[in-house]
């Protein structure tokens, strides 16, 4: 997948006072709009995102300097963690600006070469492939659906009345476990024979009242985690009904959604453009579904398809 | 930011420049995606990729999430800067035998601190994206 060039070679391209920058690729597109790119920052400030042509296609560019896009720099300062959004916006930002004139391939953050005679070569070799993708996601978009396990899950009538008997057995269990704990002889604590009567009883009945909290948490996490995938399910099933393509993401780490809850979907649509409408459609019809009533959907975009570009289809 | 409140069926998270989209949305899309084309000066984004995957194992292991997503993989000395190759790669390898190792047994590890018996779900639909993926 990677391409490392080690030794530069030959600078096609490229006198002793180039030799210092490097063609960084933004994206390919078909009959792109420069002035779209006017003002844009990119990757380096000062230098403009212009469009290099190459066959039918053209690219879009820009000059950056060769040592801070150097394999080795470009790896630490990625590896950086403002650096990489700084970047990473940037990249996205071009994509998204050119997309609008023109149907537009994105490439992976930081493709690049050592001029642009090295880029328009490489980008040439690939002009079919481009094409036949270009042809692919001309006048769609991609929307973003992501299923979030709610935090408090809904009580149902039924639910409460099974749960909240295992919950005071806990809390007694617990309460006796950590006096055990805390080496107090329960007896002695409770004071009157009576209190002490009922502790010992809980004491007696601990293991199985614990026992019947783990197996209550047990089914309650199964229950929990099956209705989340048929949540999940049921809204990858609502949304693929308007896309022509469907890609699913890598689910984000709790530590990245925060307080959303649990993520339980992260999937990417194609998407004919101006079909807002219809996504939305999708989407209100879901979140009405009772079976879609412990979750929550949320949706972005629309965005550049960057999740339908590569690969066969 | 998104919103997801009832009111509003439909959130835009514009993929304009203007929209503050979520970076997670953002670093997924321009990692991951895209159309790979062989560059003449190219990094592994795959290392990059590796680091977030680090940063879930550095999550569950200790429990400093939420301290951790703030400063997310900075608080890793070793990858942080200077990383030598090889030891960056012997690391990847590392991490692949954990990934397996946690997709093989996710029911036993229960003890995450806040979403503990959703790891089933979750190595179920990363198995899946590496199909998807590998395409």
């Amino acid at each position: 997948m990677t391409q490392t060039v080690g030794e530069p070679g030959p600078r096609t391209g490229s006198r002793t006072g180039a030799a210092c920058t490097a063609t960084y690729v933004f994206a390919v597109c078909r009959g792109g709009d420069p002035a779209t790119l006017t003002g844009l920052p990119g990757q380096a400030a000062g230098n403009p995102v212009r469009l290099l042509p190459f066959g039918s296609l053209e690219a879009v560019v820009q000059d950056v300097s060769a040592a801070e896009f150097g394999e080795e720099t470009l790896r630490e300062r990625l590896t950086d963690r403002a650096e990489l959004e700084r970047c990473a916006r940037a990249h996205h930002a071009v994509i998204a600006a050119v997309a609008g004139s023109a149907p537009t391939l994105p490439l992976p953050l930081a493709t690049l070469y050592l001029g642009d005679e090295r880029a328009r070569a490489a980008l040439r070799e690939d002009e079919r492939r481009f094409l036949a993708v270009l042809q692919r996601i001309a006048g769609r978009v991609e929307w973003g659906v992501k299923v979030y396990a709610r935090r408090e899950a809904p009580e149902g009538p039924d639910r409460s009345a099974t749960v909240a008997p295992t919950r005071t057995l806990t809390r007694t269990a617990t309460r006796t476990a950590t006096r055990t704990a805390a080496r107090t002889p329960v007896r002695t604590t409770a004071g009157s024979a009576a209190a002490g009567a009922g502790a010992v009883d809980s004491g007696a009945h601990s293991g199985r009242a614990y026992l019947e909290r783990v197996r209550g948490a047990r089914q309650e996490r199964e229950r929990r985690q099956q209705a989340g995938l048929v949540a999940a399910e049921t809204v990858d099933r609502a949304l693929r009904g308007v896309a022509v393509a469907s890609r699913r993401l890598r689910t984000h780490d709790t530590t990245l959604t925060g307080e959303r809850g649990v993520q339980l979907l992260n999937a990417a649509y194609l998407v004919a453009d101006g079909h807002e409408r219809e996504v939305a459609a999708a989407v209100a019809e879901v979140r009405a579904d009772p079976a879609c009533q412990g979750v929550e959907v949320e949706v972005t975009g629309p965005w550049v398809p960057y999740s339908f570009v590569d690969g066969g289809e | 930011m998104t919103e997801r409140t009832a009111e509003r069926p439909i959130t835009h998270a514009p993929s304009t420049p203007s929209g503050p989209a979520n970076l997670a949305d953002i670093l997924e899309r321009v990692l991951d995606k895209g159309i790979v084309i062989a560059g003449d000066i190219k990094i592994d984004l795959l290392d990059i990729e590796l680091l977030t995957i680090r940063l879930r194992l550095f999550v569950s292991s200790v429990e400093t999430a939420k301290k951790a997503g703030i400063n997310w993989w900075e608080t890793d000395p070793a990858l942080s800067t200077r990383a030598h190759r090889e030891a960056v790669d012997e690391e990847n390898k590392r991490l692949r035998e954990r990934i397996a190792e946690l997709e093989a047994g996710a029911g036993e590890s229960r003890d995450k601190p806040r979403d503990a018996g959703w790891d089933e779900s979750r190595s179920h639909s990363w198995h899946h994206v590496k199909e998807a993926g590998g395409r």
